[in-house]
Parts: C-alpha cells; sequence; structure tokens
C-alpha cells in the first residue's frame, strides 16, 4: 500500500509537470507555423527577421491577430520590391515560429532564429510575460528585437540597447481610463469620493496597472481603493474574486486581464449579477471575440483604454493606409489594435534598416534609437525615447462599448468619436 | 444574505465537480490499482464533444451527457481491451500503464490540436450568464445544473456498487480478483467495464467543467491535479469519502480567498495534499472498499 501511495503522489508531480508542459506543445506540424511570407530563397539579397507568436496555447487568438498585422506588413514590403537598403531593394523572409504562449519556448525559440537561423533581426512576440523572457535572448546576442507586444515597463527598465518597444506603458493606460473617469466625477456623474475594486493579473503588466490607478487615485484624493487583488494569469474560476468584490459593494470595477482571462472573469461577472457604475478590464473590453463570446449585451458599458482603434482612419492618413490595406487582405474584416501592432512593429523595423543603409546590427540599432516617423499610432508619430528605455509613450484612445454595438473613442477629445456613459444605465436600480 | 452562505453556497457547487472529476479516477485505481493519467485526457475530450454537439447540432450539453457518456463509456473499455488489458498486472505493471496512459493522454491532446487549434472555446448557451436566487444568494443556473448532474451521477454510481450484481462484483474484484475467479465472476470483463466507467465519468465531468469553464486542448490537466488531491484527501475507493473530500477542497479553495491573495488559492488544495499525506497517508477516511 505504501508503494501505492508513492506511485499516487508521483503521479501528482508528473501530472503537475504535464500541466506545465502542456502549453509548451508545439503543433503537430512540429511547432513551426509556415513562414509568413518568403519572397525569395533566402541568399545575399534576403534580409531574415525571425519571429514567434503564441500561435497556439492561452494567447493563440491574440497571437494570431499578429501574425495577420506581421503578414500584412511584409506582403506590402513585398509588393514594394523589397526593402530598400543602400538604394537597393532586398527581398524580406520572415521566419515565423510558435512559442505556444509559454516564456521558456519564446525564449529558446528565439535563440535558435539567432543562432540556427541566422536571422538577422528579431519581430517580439506578443504578452508581457513572453517579451520580458525573450528580450533577455536578443540583447545577450546583440541583436534588434523590435516589438509590439510587450508593455510592461520592467522590459524597459533594464537598461537594455538592443529591445524596443511600441506599446506604450501599462501605466499610462491606466491613467487613460482614471483620467476620463475623472472627467465624469467632475461633472457630477459618478460619486465623490469613488471606491474603486482594483484586479489585476499577477505579471508586470498587471503590477503596471496597479501603481497607476492607485498612483491617480493618491493624487486626486477624489477615489479609495477599497478592494485590491491580484490574480493567476489563465485562471480559471474568478468566482471567489468576484464574490469579495460583490461583498465590497464598490463604484468602479477596475480590472486588468488579458483576452481569454478576460471573457471568463466577464461571464462570472454577468452571472453573479454584478454591476459597478464604470466597469474596464484595461487593454481589453471592445474585442469582437468577447462580444461574441459573452453576448453583446453582456459587454455594454464597458471602458477600455488601447494602443489603436480603427476609428483613428478618419483622421489619421497613416492609420486609414492601413485599415484599406488590412481590408483588401482580410476581406473587408477592420482591424484591432493587435493587428495594427504587429503591421507597425515590422515597419518600423523596415524604416531602420532603410535608414540604416545596411543590414549591419549596430547601425539598425542606433537608426531605431533614433527613429522618428509619421506613423498610425494615435499622436501621428513613433519614436523610442531613451528616457523610458526606448519603450514607445504614444498616447492611449479611450473607447467605451455602447448597446448599439459600436465602440466609439470617448478620450483623447482630439480623437474622440462619440460620447461615453457614465454611470451604467444598467446598474442605476 | 451574508457572505459567510454565499461562500457556503459556491463551495458546495463546485466540490459537485470536484466528486465528478474524481471519482472515475478513484475507481479505475480502486478495482485496476491503476493511476489512469488519460484521465485529464478524457476530460479534455468530453469538454469538446459537448461543445462540438453544441456548436454543430445545437444540442444542448446537458442533453449530449448521455451520449457522451455512452461513447466514452465503450472507447473506455476499447482502450482496456486493446491496451491496458496487455500491461502486466501489479506492481510490474504500475510503471508501464503510468506510461502508457500518459502517452494516450499527448496522443489525444495532440489530435484535438490538429482538429481544433489551440484557441479557447467556449460553450455558450442561452442561460450561460443566467443566475438565479438560491436560499437568497444570487447563483449561476450552470452552476446549479452542474451540481445537480454531479450529484445525479454520484447517486446512480452508488446504488450501481452497493445495490447491483454488476456493482457487488466489482467491489469483490476490487477486494480480491483472485477469489473472485474461483465463484465465478469474469474479472477482465469487470475491470474492462470499470475501465468504461471510469472514463465515462471523466467525459461527463469535462463535459460539466465545459459548461463553466472556457477550454482548449490542454484542458484537464489542472482538473486532474484537483482530482488527485480529492482522491487522496477522501481515501481510495469511496463514494462519500470522495463526495466529503472534494466539499473539503472546494471549501478550502474558496474560503481562501478571505485570507491569502487570490493568486495563491490555487495552491491551497496542493499544501492541503501534502498535508494529508504526511499526516494521515490512508486519506481523511482511511482506505475503504469502494462503496
Amino acid at each position: 500500500m505504501r508503494n501505492s501511495r508513492t506511485a499516487l503522489f508521483l503521479c501528482v508531480v508528473l501530472a503537475a509537470a504535464c500541466k506545465k508542459q502542456t502549453a509548451s506543445q508545439e503543433q503537430p506540424s512540429g511547432g513551426t507555423a509556415p513562414a509568413g511570407q518568403t519572397v525569395a530563397a533566402p541568399g545575399a539579397d534576403t534580409i531574415r527577421v525571425g519571429a514567434t507568436l503564441p500561435l497556439t496555447g492561452a494567447e493563440a487568438r491574440t497571437g494570431g491577430f499578429y501574425k495577420e498585422g506581421y503578414e500584412l506588413a511584409f506582403e506590402e514590403a513585398t509588393k514594394n520590391g523589397g526593402v530598400d537598403v543602400g538604394g537597393k531593394k532586398m527581398a524580406v523572409q520572415l521566419t515565423l515560429l510558435d512559442d505556444t504562449s509559454t516564456q521558456a519556448t519564446a525564449a529558446s525559440l528565439a535563440d535558435r532564429l539567432i543562432n540556427s537561423d541566422k536571422v538577422n533581426f528579431l519581430l517580439g512576440t506578443y504578452a508581457t510575460n513572453l517579451v520580458e523572457a525573450q528580450s533577455v535572448v536578443a540583447e545577450q546576442n546583440q541583436i534588434p528585437y523590435v516589438n509590439g507586444g510587450g508593455a510592461a515597463t520592467a522590459i524597459y527598465k533594464r537598461g537594455y540597447k538592443w529591445v524596443f518597444g511600441l506599446l506604450a506603458p501599462v501605466e499610462l493606460l491606466a491613467e487613460s481610463i482614471m483620467k476620463w473617469i475623472d472627467t465624469q466625477q467632475k461633472a457630477g456623474k459618478l460619486p465623490k469620493p469613488a471606491t474603486i475594486a482594483l484586479l489585476w493579473e499577477n505579471t508586470s503588466h498587471g503590477k503596471d496597472f496597479r501603481k497607476g490607478v492607485t498612483e491617480f487615485a493618491d493624487k486626486s484624493k477624489n477615489y479609495k481603493v477599497a478592494v485590491d487583488e491580484s490574480f493567476e494569469l489563465n485562471g480559471k474560476d474568478f468566482s471567489a474574486l468576484l464574490g469579495k468584490v460583490k461583498a465590497a459593494n464598490t463604484d468602479l470595477f477596475l480590472a486588468d486581464a488579458h483576452l481569454p482571462d478576460y471573457i471568463t472573469m466577464q461571464r462570472q461577472y454577468v452571472t453573479a449579477g454584478m454591476c459597478h457604475k464604470i466597469q474596464s478590464y484595461g487593454a481589453r473590453g471592445s474585442e469582437k471575440q468577447a462580444a461574441e463570446s459573452l453576448t453583446p449585451k453582456n459587454v455594454q458599458y464597458i471602458l477600455s483604454a488601447v494602443w489603436w482603434s480603427n476609428q483613428l482612419s478618419s483622421k489619421s492618413p497613416e492609420a486609414k493606409r492601413f485599415v484599406d490595406l488590412f481590408k483588401a487582405k482580410y476581406g473587408g474584416r477592420a482591424p484591432e489594435w493587435y493587428q495594427a501592432l504587429g503591421y507597425e512593429t515590422v515597419r518600423a523595423l523596415f524604416a531602420a534598416i532603410t535608414q540604416a543603409g545596411s543590414l549591419d546590427r549596430d547601425a539598425v540599432r542606433q537608426k531605431l534609437a533614433a527613429l522618428k516617423i509619421p506613423s498610425l499610432l494615435p499622436g501621428g508619430e513613433l519614436t523610442f525615447p531613451a528616457e523610458f528605455g526606448q519603450q514607445s509613450h504614444a498616447p492611449f484612445v479611450v473607447q467605451q462599448n455602447l448597446p448599439d454595438g459600436t465602440s466609439p473613442i470617448v478620450a483623447p477629445p482630439d480623437a474622440a468619436t462619440g460620447m461615453g456613459i457614465a454611470p451604467n444605465p444598467g446598474c442605476a436600480k | 444574505m451574508d457572505r459567510f452562505a454565499e461562500l457556503v453556497i459556491a463551495s458546495v457547487l463546485l466540490a459537485g465537480l470536484y466528486a465528478t472529476m474524481a471519482y472515475g479516477l478513484g475507481l479505475i485505481y480502486g478495482v485496476l490499482r491503476i493511476v489512469n493519467l488519460n484521465h485529464g485526457g478524457m476530460i479534455m475530450a468530453g469538454a469538446y464533444a459537448g461543445w462540438y454537439l453544441h456548436s454543430e447540432y445545437g444540442i444542448d450539453p446537458y442533453l449530449s451527457l448521455l451520449p457522451v457518456a455512452a461513447v466514452s463509456f465503450l472507447l473506455g473499455i476499447a482502450m482496456y481491451r486493446g491496451l491496458v488489458h496487455r500491461l502486466p498486472r501489479g506492481a510490474a505493471g504500475g510503471v508501464q500503464s503510468l506510461l502508457l496512459l500518459f502517452g494516450v493522454w499527448l496522443v489525444m491532446r495532440n489530435v484535438a490540436y490538429l482538429l481544433f487549434t489551440g484557441n479557447d472555446q467556449t460553450l455558450r448557451t442561452s442561460y450561460s450568464t443566467r443566475a438565479a436566487v438560491l436560499a437568497g444568494a444570487l447563483v449561476s443556473v450552470n452552476r446549479v445544473a452542474v451540481f445537480a448532474v454531479a450529484l445525479a451521477t454520484l447517486i446512480i454510481l452508488h446504488i450501481l456498487l452497493t445495490r447491483t450484481y454488476l456493482g457487488k462484483a466489482i467491489r469483490a474484484v476490487a477486494q480480491n480478483p483472485d477469489s473472485c475467479t474461483l465463484v465465478g465472476i469474469r474479472v477482465e470483463r469487470i475491470y474492462a467495464l470499470t475501465f468504461g466507467l471510469g472514463t465515462a465519468l471523466a467525459a461527463i465531468a469535462g463535459l460539466l467543467g465545459a459548461t463553466l469553464f472556457p477550454f482548449n486542448p490542454s484542458f484537464g490537466a489542472g482538473e486532474l491535479l484537483k482530482s488527485f488531491v480529492v482522491v487522496v484527501l477522501g481515501g481510495l475507493g469511496s463514494v462519500a469519502g470522495t463526495a466529503i473530500a472534494a466539499l473539503i477542497l472546494a471549501a478550502v479553495e474558496v474560503f481562501a480567498i478571505l485570507f491569502i491573495p487570490a493568486y495563491l488559492t490555487a495552491a491551497v488544495g496542493f499544501v492541503l495534499l501534502v498535508l494529508v499525506l504526511v499526516l494521515r497517508p490512508g486519506g481523511l477516511f482511511g482506505q475503504r472498499v469502494l462503496g
């Protein structure tokens, strides 16, 4: 019997290991997704770019969006005859691998791309935790690493020279949401002081969000954080946590979650009969997949701050050009911020290569550090400021889901395409 | 309705799912002395089966419970006859069965990746987000339904094991397979039926879990771990012990939110597992014969 107990205990350990390993399983094809675009067989006249994305696992859906952005940018470069390098057009080749949404795989595949596949440059993966792990490999190997998927300031506070990020910090995201809430409070639409239930995923991303909200609340004195809880990334059951939020009876519900957690948590939130005057999941809220999974009614009035919105196309020629290109390639479907950031990441790298006039890694790195190009991002310009560790600080756009299914930009005022509603009329009673 | 009562209700509802998840594992181990590592794979398969029937044919997940259970039962028997049956019995076959069933799990998971990709799926019905008032607390209709099915499954299983000839035969084989052959019980047949039953229970648990949580091909790994905790806590082979252990695990997880950060609550069950293994290696309710 003692032996069987031991065997059972070993099984637990084995199953735990399996759980950990699960996400790192490569696709049946061997884990290598087909290269996004292969213009020609790799040769001296080809710029080889390596990238990984979470094409399977928890972030598979978002990884697929980034892939669309990457593919569009490579296709556009190909149609233009390649990328201009010192007056000569060079073909581009993307080697895109599936990092299965796990840190270890993201890091090891980056190493493989650099040292086995001998790529010239790296594009980053998606999600802060993966970029955090992968960027270390890029820095160690001194290869330019441009990413549009890592937003946490922790990535850029390490003094790395080879890492460039297009996503503005999550702290700014939280601040953008709080600023809009503050205008509503000043207009007398929200109680003063307002109590906040603050939930954040236990990652650098979540910690930045928490910092942004708490710093704003501390400065303003008109907000009190009544619940301050973190949760496990890719969780399944948030009912106990939501029970705690419900018991606290706060005015505002501010959470920072990735898409799968947002969908899971919101489903349980609705089922628990919860309603807050303001509800936000940080950058998540306006995604079509969420409305499909939860029904549009259950995502009404959710506030989100994102790095880009296709509504910017009415005001920005760069954004309009991208939206038109995307719709032409993907059957009229409108892009979300994920595809836009993927596309812009590639464009930033190609712009730096052209400016450097060579494939020399250090020359391209220097051009990236000094880059200043018209951009589809809010603010219309892309830079990687050295004072912020080469992380873009482009402003955010704040959106709110409305009952008619639209999610107009409600802030900043110069980009606004609609009026926001506060408090949530659905929970007035 | 105070917070305490709400947490109690949440614990009880969650316990139903945990008990269903665990009993298949405990049943197979209790009778065949095999740790079915493919339990996680069948949980995942049950989830996808329910989702597929719903999304392709519009069949309500609760209506698809019976066909899914029946097919899984047959699949379990086929798996026993085709694979497990060939392994040596006793300690010699222990490690081999672990590896074999772990391999089957990996194959199933990769087939799911191939068929359904790695995207998260949700089983959304018209009542997915509907709530009802229960003892003054607002609870998810889906969770109540899952609990009701789980309870019914456990009652049926209990009756099967204690009141029927088949159940008695299963319990007898669990006690002493050699003596069973002497009195005419076809032990191999009982083994196959038990393996089928355990497999069907795993699929039912997976389908029920899919109505509550999103899932992808890696679904089942966390559930297998929780099943281990319940089986070890409850003592192998006891229906009542399994149910009480499931309730303890659910209560510990739910109430932990009052004392520790939310992201640590998932670890509480495993701390409990270690404590029980150290302090009461036979489980909280000791070793009992099935039923």
